[in-house]
């Protein structure tokens, strides 16, 4: 398993963002939903080494990344898209590419044919040359996708990858997601769920920084069976109605 | 993702990742957006005053040391904000989650922006030193001066950035311009204040001494230099040091080789202020004890300039310049079988040194963008360009000044005082005078009083000069000496 985590807690004051996270991940796409403030953002930072947890147990790669030096061979290997994607403006969309590859240690030798192929995967190659200031907002979250792929990581973590894509954009995202997918282990974490039904081989959705369901979007569809869960789609019936369940739970426990 | 042509992979061999970094940098770095800013302060506070200046080495290297005062506080704010470009970018996470340790990365970052600054000034090092060079009829380029200001300039740009990138914020470039700035000026006002640790002010270039009494007639004495380049080294790795001590900079080995070299470069700092407390001022320049080379005592060898007239007038060949109006002016008194005059050294026109803040001030009227007026006995026009650029402003009197001050031991060895409290011995009619805007004469030592009183001051003390110089160069006045054949004007 490429992802390990037993009781992952992370507090921020006074807030639990997560409370108690179990889950395992192998190869292939994983997708993370849930509603805004569930702590998706939280126990992505933490699976990439961004913040500590506040307690559990943490498994990246097979290492332990409590110590520097199994923390610095899991960044190696690690590709990461935040949220909120910062950049430098004057940039080049290679430059900003290759920057990040040589921060991760690749080989000097691979790095140029990398960056080609980076660019290339995510469609920015006529753009390769732009300064980032002048790209669209959607470009621009290609060219993170870019610095994230580069490294051809074992461990692809992306949050919200999708946002600003349009929808021509968002199709041949899914198609990179299931291609990274073969090899490693991708972490997804979206609000659109019809991305997590089409590239998503197993799925996970939290709620107050709880794992409230984890299966594959199958089971998550039939979910809704029996339910009158709100959606246009079987996956958003089915998100719904397992988010009502765990409200009306923890209403009770309160 | 739609398949598109993306560049092609360089044919080049990749250079290695630390330099392929460094490259990146470079080449992307906000500091080349400001050289022709920095050129501009380059050209306005340092090479023009250069070049307003007699081609003398030692002359043109003390106004190089004093590139970082005009220079400094714009690098230490552009290297804040620089330093803190990641924060400002909402780059902290993407770039935190990298294998290369994060201080590595800021390093390289500074690198760059210090590479860009240095490059600003060395290369005008490198036009006023070409242009001294063509100018210049004697010795050659002073190093030591031009070291103390590169350094001074990675300082400001290490502690720019340092406060940059471990306090990002909207004003921490601001803050970092005018902290550097009035650091700076805090280090006239305390060397003003005779605290010997103010040695260790980067424009201080030999403490009070004129600028003719080093690098000419002796060598440069490279003491104060040294452990002001040890000063500032010392500092810069602190600075950077301290990047490396933050959880996120990198590992515990890390961070423990950060907290030594920053404890490192604090020692090295305060043991330069430790040597600076030892130095003493002789004749010739500050003497530090424990980094003082002997063989820097002795004099420097050098042939005469001599003219061809009837009789022959010598000069240092610093000064050859001077030559023609010398000989031009001395002709007609000096007669055959005369007794010679010999004058050691000569002041540098245009320069007066204040002794109570340390630095040198130009002539007042070379200030107002003036040539220097002419000295009375020497025809303004009709004298070769080199003379006129070079003119004295008044008998050659600052060497015999000083060899006087050679010759007197004691006196020579005495601790750097700085100009507060000589001021303090001084008697009460000099500071009442002083006060009024008056100078303390012969030695041009005195602080001027400030507005008009000074200009008034000056004119009448240039007018005092001219009379002075009637009385020397009149044939009729010279007094004959015997035992000469001719005049040696050294």
């Amino acid at each position: 398993m490429n992802v390990e985590i037993a009781g992952l807690t992370r507090r921020f004051g006074r807030t639990q963002a997560v409370a108690g996270v179990d889950l395992s991940a192998g190869p292939g796409v994983f997708g993370l939903l849930g509603p805004n403030g569930a702590g998706k953002t939280s126990l992505l930072r933490m699976m990439a080494t961004v913040i500590p947890p506040s307690s559990g147990r943490l498994r990246l790669l097979g290492r332990d990344p409590g110590g520097y030096g199994p923390r610095r061979e899991i960044r190696r290997r690690l590709g990461y898209l935040p949220q909120n994607l910062g950049y430098y403006p004057s940039f080049t969309v290679a430059e900003f590419v290759e920057y990040f590859a040589l921060l991760k240690e690749m080989p000097s030798a691979r790095v140029p044919a990398a960056v080609a192929a980076a660019i290339e995967r995510t469609g920015l190659g006529d753009k390769a040359r732009a300064r980032l200031r002048t790209l669209s907002g959607g470009m621009l979250r290609r060219a993170g996708i870019a610095q994230a792929i580069v490294n051809e990581p074992e461990l692809l973590l992306l949050d919200e990858p999708t946002a600003g894509l349009d929808p021509e954009q968002r199709v041949a995202f899914r198609a990179l997601l299931r291609e990274c997918g073969e090899h490693a282990t991708v972490v997804v974490s979206t609000h659109l769920v019809e991305d997590v039904g089409a590239a998503c081989s197993e799925v996970a959705l939290m709620n107050q920084g709880r794992i409230v369901f984890h299966g594959t979007p199958a089971e998550l569809i039939a979910r809704a069976d029996g339910t009158d869960a709100a959606g246009d789609a079987p996956l958003e019936r089915g998100y719904s109605a397992v988010l009502a369940a765990a409200r009306s739970a923890a209403g009770a426990r309160a | 993702m739609t398949a598109a042509l993306a560049p092609a992979p360089s044919r080049r061999a990749p250079l290695a990742a630390p330099a392929r970094l460094l490259w990146l940098e470079l080449r992307r770095n906000p500091m080349l957006w400001l050289l022709p800013l920095l050129a501009v302060l380059f050209w306005l506070g340092i090479y023009r005053p250069a070049m307003a200046s007699p081609p003398f080495w030692n002359v043109r290297a003390t106004d190089l040391q004093h590139a970082v005062l005009f220079l400094g506080p714009l690098l230490a704010g552009a290297t804040a904000w620089i330093g803190s470009r990641d924060g400002r970018r909402g780059l902290t996470d993407l770039v935190g989650v990298t294998a290369v340790p994060r201080w590595a990365g800021q390093l390289t970052m500074w690198a760059a922006a210090t590479w860009w600054a240095e490059a600003v000034y060395l290369g005008g090092v490198a036009v006023v030193y070409g242009v001294t060079a063509e100018q210049a009829h004697w010795g050659g380029p002073l190093w030591w001066p031009v070291a103390v200001g590169a350094a001074g300039v990675a300082t400001c740009c290490a502690l720019g950035f340092a406060a940059g990138a471990l306090l990002p914020g909207r004003f921490t470039a601001a803050l970092a311009a005018v902290l550097v700035f009035l650091a700076l000026g805090g280090g006239a006002f305390a060397l003003q204040n005779n605290a010997t640790y103010a040695q260790m002010w980067p424009l201080n270039v030999q403490g009070h001494l004129p600028t003719d009494s080093y690098g000419i007639f002796y060598p440069y004495l490279p003491d104060l230099a040294i452990a002001q380049v040890m000063f500032l080294a010392g500092l810069s790795v602190a600075a950077l040091s301290a990047l490396g001590l933050p959880a996120a900079a990198g590992g515990s080995r890390l961070r423990g080789a950060g907290a030594t070299l920053a404890v490192a470069g604090l020692a090295a700092a305060g043991t330069a202020v430790g040597l600076a407390g030892t130095a003493r001022l002789e004749a010739h320049g500050i003497v530090i004890p424990a980094l003082h080379d002997a063989a820097s005592d002795r004099p420097t060898s050098y042939t005469p300039a001599c003219s061809h007239s009837a009789v022959p007038v010598c000069m240092h060949p610093a000064y050859r310049s001077f030559l023609p109006a010398v000989t031009g002016a001395l002709g007609p008194g000096a007669r055959p079988g005369g007794r010679p005059a010999r004058r050691a050294g000569a002041r540098h026109p245009g320069r007066r040194h204040d002794r109570a803040a340390g630095v040198q001030q130009r002539h007042p009227d070379r200030r107002r963008g003036h040539r220097r007026q002419p000295v009375s006995g020497l025809p303004a026009a009709g004298r070769p360009v080199a003379a006129r650029r070079g003119q004295h402003d008044g008998p050659v009197r600052r060497g015999a000044t000083n060899a006087r001050r050679a010759d007197d031991p004691e006196r020579s060895r005495r601790p750097i005082r700085s100009g507060g409290a000589a001021r303090r011995r001084r008697p009460a009619r000099l500071r009442r005078r002083a006060a009024a805007g008056l100078t303390d004469g012969g030695t041009g030592s005195g602080r001027h009083g400030a507005g008009e009183g000074r200009w008034a001051v000056t004119r009448r003390r240039a007018g005092s000069r001219r009379r002075e110089d009637a009385r020397r160069l009149d044939p009729a006045r010279q007094r004959e000496k015997p035992g000469g054949e001719g005049l040696d004007v050294c």
